[in-house]
């Protein structure tokens, strides 16, 4: 009876276990392997509301990190990369911003209010 | 200067309030309202009746609607489009990972707002168009991409994005 059981618990696993594998990436170097890890946790999975495409199973996610692969294996660089995607699903889709035009403030506004406060209290204490 | 100081310690906190509130206050729906124009990516697909579409067909002021009998969403918007459509917009499907055989089975059964259908069912025209699911509606000007949104097509998102547009596109210049 337990054995009956148990065979068909082990069946019903071994159905179930082909939908539970993902795909595997193999690279032809570990530096692409670094690379390619690094990328898909940089770009933001444009499905979700916070969280990179190496993070997230959203088929988008999916078609991404396959394009992205595709793109390292094919020797593009990792700006390329980056490019390639940010045209399609917009600057939105960097975690990392390139240091560029409106992106400036970005990357400097939090040190310029940091730098203004300590100026604007250490003026205050003085007087 | 002393008071200079003082009232930017009160000020410069507000104005950082009213900077971010400008942006968490806006309408979500709205926020694909700047979007800057591209051109329609090219591609060689066909349509749901297996002939290639040209690329001439995105000439004028067309919609591109991504769909796919597996959305639902897509069916809630299906009435909205349907009206599109009677008011004599020019809707082109985009069948985004799809079975043919289904995709045809389903505009059967709810009608078709479409031209035509492009049958996209490895999702690569989609993936070139920054396509993250169905449904989303392109807004298509002598094949220049001049908005896009994602989600369900409404009245407001017709209102806010793609009227003023159109209605430009059609002032004579």
């Amino acid at each position: 009876m337990i054995f009956d059981k148990f065979f068909k618990l082990a069946f019903l696993i071994s159905i179930a276990l082909p939908g539970t594998s993902q795909m595997l990436y193999e690279f032809e170097s570990s530096q692409q392997e670094k690379r390619f890890y690094l990328l898909i946790s940089e770009i933001r999975c444009p499905k979700c509301t916070s969280g990179s495409i190496a993070s997230s199973d959203a088929p988008v996610s999916r078609d991404l990190k396959n394009k992205v692969y595709e793109l390292v294996l094919s020797g593009a660089t990792d700006q390329e990369i980056k490019f390639y995607v940010s045209d399609r699903f917009g600057d939105f889709s960097d975690y990392r911003p390139s240091m560029e035009g409106a992106n400036y403030f970005l990357w400097f506004s939090p040190f310029a209010v940091f730098i203004l406060l300590i100026i604007i209290f250490s003026i205050k204490r003085r007087v | 200067m002393n008071m200079f100081l003082r009232s930017l310690i009160v000020l410069l906190p507000v104005l950082i309030l009213v900077f971010f509130a400008k942006i968490l206050l806006v309408d979500d729906e709205i926020k694909f309202k700047d979007f800057e124009s591209k051109n329609f990516p090219e591609f060689s697909l066909n349509d749901l009746n297996g002939d290639p579409v040209r690329a001439q067909s995105l000439d004028g002021i067309k919609l591109v609607n991504v769909w796919a009998s597996w959305c639902i969403t897509c069916l809630v918007e299906h009435p909205f489009l349907t009206k599109l459509s009677g008011q004599n917009f020019k809707i082109i499907g985009l069948n985004y990972k799809d079975s043919n055989a289904k995709a045809v089975a389903w505009l059967e059964k709810h009608g078709s707002p479409f031209l035509f259908s492009i049958y996209d069912p490895r999702g690569d025209l989609a993936f070139d168009l920054g396509v993250t699911g169905a449904p989303e509606t392109f807004l298509i000007i002598d094949r220049k991409i001049v908005a896009h949104i994602q989600g369900e097509m409404t009245q407001k998102k017709w209102d806010a994005i793609f009227a003023p547009k159109i209605f430009k596109a059609r002032q004579p210049s």
